[in-house]
């Protein structure tokens, strides 16, 4: 084993400037750099957390995240590399030994760095904190930084760890082996209703950002034929020449950003791109069927690398935009709504704050990244850990801006973007009237002004939080660059990366859906389980696409805008998935090292089980009707003496959310069991502890090759 | 100037790596062949059919 390079820290190791004084003296001045890192980390941690009824600088968070992070991958992720799991730069990684040109292949560190950020990094990040900004900053932006460190990063890099051992496998692959068959099955089937649950509520989130929108709706539809354009350039044209390509889809989009102001204005174009939320939800559903039966080349790659570029410039500008106007928050550390009667999503702080931001403090979803594409291509272990804990850290740092953006808001803005018609009244009078009643003055004439500002009709009930994220990026952009007079195009720019971006997954995440769907179905029917065979590829396409727009249609239907039970239905889902890593896990450092550094995981597990376990039993059985599917159908059913189709449906519906949440419930209960019973019998003595990693080969690689 | 000069190498590796130009080029490379429109469209055919069936983070 060798040592993974240290300079100084837990295990006293000083730089290697030679012996004598000088090393001393430089020793010395490293350990006071990380006392001071340390320091400033509680100071900036507990300024954020102890200020109350004055503005904070938004440089306080960027502070108190960098440091806390900084001390956690110094000191916590580089223990549990050399102590936990003695990464290894002799032994050969699975992209060595198995190197074939495609999958597996050694990269640079960087490099896969920057390619496994990308690929974590979805609009949950943006999305989660924008909504949890309901309680306040300070809730969200502890769990962020706090969450990460201690959850997300380590859920991240354990699972990397343990795919890069056994040959690249999934981790469904590992919960069949590490726990068994039962584990395995159940942690495949809840991947694949999350894809559904999350599918529909990234899916509403376009909808309520586009509604009523020429501009916003132009620009994307614009998208399309932009994608078409570069998959042909790519195909036949130019092929292999991608940058050149997404560079040129680039311009375009841009183009089309500037030509939605005038499609705006027109009198003529105006109308046949200002769409009502259910003409786009079945816009979003067509799309979503034509992207997973059409061929990837045509549609989905050229999509795929303009979001990718894209989204990486956008989270990019963000950072540095963040940095350079460092804007105070407007929205205070705690509101009245950690109460659990918050108008955007009810429920109370806990648990519902740690499920509302799941990716950006710790993701499920992110297990199935690093035990897929990533642990083939690491060329040498010890990389493992600036990937799989360091990436995740960026990922909780891109949160800390989105929060920081949505906090940038007035108050009385913020609510009255966010909030639905159902709760702050139908009509823009009654809804200025209740918000401000909260405490967060807002007027008609403020957010009308504000609307034209951005090139919209009206800002009111755009709830999902993207159309408010956008609103925050476009006020730190426009005061970066080019002032009040490009806000418009600042915040339609905005909307297009979050809605490109959005797309991107819903087009992704349907064919992936349908390919789990056709492996399900081969064991029923062969035909049905081949991806070439047409009949077989329309018919679950055209299922993935009814089950996760079922859910979009009931999201747009929902007289509380549809977040309020889809959100937490995807939050629980994906923290539930997180778990299931975290018992993988838990597992494979048992079975490593016994029960003594089990608490590693088993801490986030925890926590994760405490929280997700009350609020999935809070969305079933809380008698409050706007927190409880069960009180909800219950007060629906009472309400009228003879119910329309409508609220029959709005019944059907509830009863249907929360079947789904026990569901979910059950499946990771099941899986928890299951750990437990392999975790008795290890620490018992009465089942083998068995490490199934691939066996050692000296590596030959050197790092000059890379 | 130099530092300028890797930093931008960096990128452009990243953006090729996550535009799969450079997975094309060790595609070339392994099985011994020459760029050409069909060779890229082989690849990309069989390359995109395993990157989409793999789940996309949220």
């Amino acid at each position: 084993m060798i040592k993974i390079e240290t300079n100084a820290g837990i295990d006293g190791h000083g730089p290697a400037l030679g012996s004598g004084s000088l090393a001393r003296v430089a020793k010395f001045l490293w350990r006071l750099f990380w006392l001071i890192i340390a320091f400033g980390a509680a100071f900036f941690l507990s300024g954020i957390a102890l200020n109350r009824g004055e503005h904070i600088n938004s440089i306080w968070l960027v502070l108190a995240a960098a440091c806390t992070y900084a001390l956690g991958y110094r000191f916590y992720a580089k223990f549990i590399a050399a102590r936990v799991m003695a990464l290894n730069d002799e032994r050969a990684t699975p992209a060595e030994r198995l190197r074939d040109g495609h999958d597996f292949e050694p990269t640079n560190k960087w490099i896969l760095f920057g390619h496994h950020f990308a690929a974590i990094a979805g609009p949950g990040p943006l999305v989660g904190p924008v909504l949890a900004a309901q309680f306040g900053y300070l809730p969200g932006t502890l769990w962020i930084v706090i969450g990460a460190v201690l959850g997300g990063a380590v859920q991240d890099f354990v699972i990397l760890f343990a795919s890069m051992r056994r040959d690249g496998k999934s981790l469904g692959e590992m919960a069949r082996e590490e726990i068994g068959k039962v584990g395995g099955f159940a942690a495949l089937f809840t991947v694949l209703l999350i894809m559904v649950i999350l599918l529909a509520v990234v899916g509403l989130v376009v909808v309520n950002a586009l509604k009523g929108s020429p501009w916003g709706t132009f620009t994307i539809a614009a998208t399309m034929p932009v994608a078409l354009l570069m998959g042909l350039y790519l195909h036949y044209w130019r092929p292999g020449k991608v940058l050149e390509c997404s560079g040129l889809g680039f311009v375009l989009v841009m183009a089309s950003i500037f030509a939605g102001r005038s499609v705006a204005a027109s009198a003529w174009l105006s109308p046949w791109f200002t769409w009502s939320a259910m003409a786009l939800a079945v816009a979003i559903i067509a799309y979503g069927f034509l992207a997973s039966a059409l061929p990837v080349w045509l549609l989905l790659a050229p999509r795929g690398y303009l979001s990718t570029f894209i989204k990486l410039g956008v989270v990019l500008m963000l950072g540095v935009g963040v940095l350079v106007v460092h804007p105070d928050l407007q929205l205070p550390a705690l509101t009245r709504f950690v109460d659990g009667t918050g108008p955007l999503f009810a429920g109370k702080v806990f648990p519902f704050c740690f499920i509302t931001i799941a990716c950006g403090a710790i993701s499920g979803f992110h297990a199935l990244i690093s035990s897929g594409t990533t642990p083939k291509m690491i060329a040498k272990e010890s990389n493992a850990l600036p990937i799989g804990y360091g990436s995740m850290l960026l990922e909780s740092f891109v949160a800390i801006m989105a929060m920081i953006a949505a906090c940038v808001m007035q108050p009385g803005v913020y609510f009255a973007v966010n909030s639905p018609a159902g709760v702050v009244g139908a009509t823009p009078a009654a809804a200025v009237a209740k918000i401000a009643s909260w405490g967060f003055p807002v007027t008609v004439t403020e957010m009308s002004t504000l609307a034209h500002s951005v090139g919209e009709q009206t800002l009111f009930y755009r709830t999902g939080g993207a159309p408010s994220l956008a609103l925050g990026m476009a006020h730190i952009f426009a005061q970066t660059g080019g002032g009040q007079a490009l806000i418009a195009f600042w915040y339609h720019f905005a909307i297009m990366f979050e809605a490109l971006f959005i797309l991107t997954i819903i087009d992704a995440g349907t064919r992936v859906g349908r390919f789990m769907l056709q492996d399900l179905l081969r064991h029923f029917s062969e035909p049905l389980g081949r991806v070439n065979w047409m009949p077989g590829v329309i018919l679950t396409s055209a299922a993935i696409v009814a089950a996760w727009g079922y859910f979009l249609i009931q999201g747009v239907r929902d007289p509380l805008g549809g977040i309020n039970s889809l959100w937490p239905m995807f939050g629980i889902a994906n923290q539930l998935l997180a778990a299931i890593a975290l018992c993988v896990g838990t597992t494979i450092l048992l079975k490593m090292h016994g029960a003594k550094y089990m608490w590693i995981t088993c801490t986030p597990l925890a926590w994760l089980v405490i929280v997700t376990f009350t609020a999935g039993w809070q969305k079933i059985f809380s008698p409050v009707p706007a927190i409880g599917f069960l009180a909800q159908a219950d007060q629906l059913q009472a309400s009228l003496a003879a119910p329309t189709v409508a609220t029959r449906t709005l019944i059907f519906n509830a009863r249907l959310d929360a079947a789904l949440c026990a569901f979910l419930l059950l499946m990771v209960a099941t899986i928890l069991l299951d750990s437990f019973r392999v975790w008795y019998g290890v620490l018992s003595g009465t089942q083998e502890a068995r490490v199934v990693e691939a066996p050692f080969v000296l590596s030959q690689l050197r790092a000059e090759k890379l | 100037m130099s530092l300028v000069r890797s930093f931008w190498r960096f990128v452009l590796a990243l953006l090729r790596e996550i535009g799969d130009e450079n997975a094309y080029q060790r595609h070339l490379a392994a099985h011994g062949r020459v760029h050409s429109g069909a060779e890229w469209r082989r690849f990309s055919e069989e390359w995109m059919r395993a990157k989409y069936a793999r789940a996309k983070c949220c």
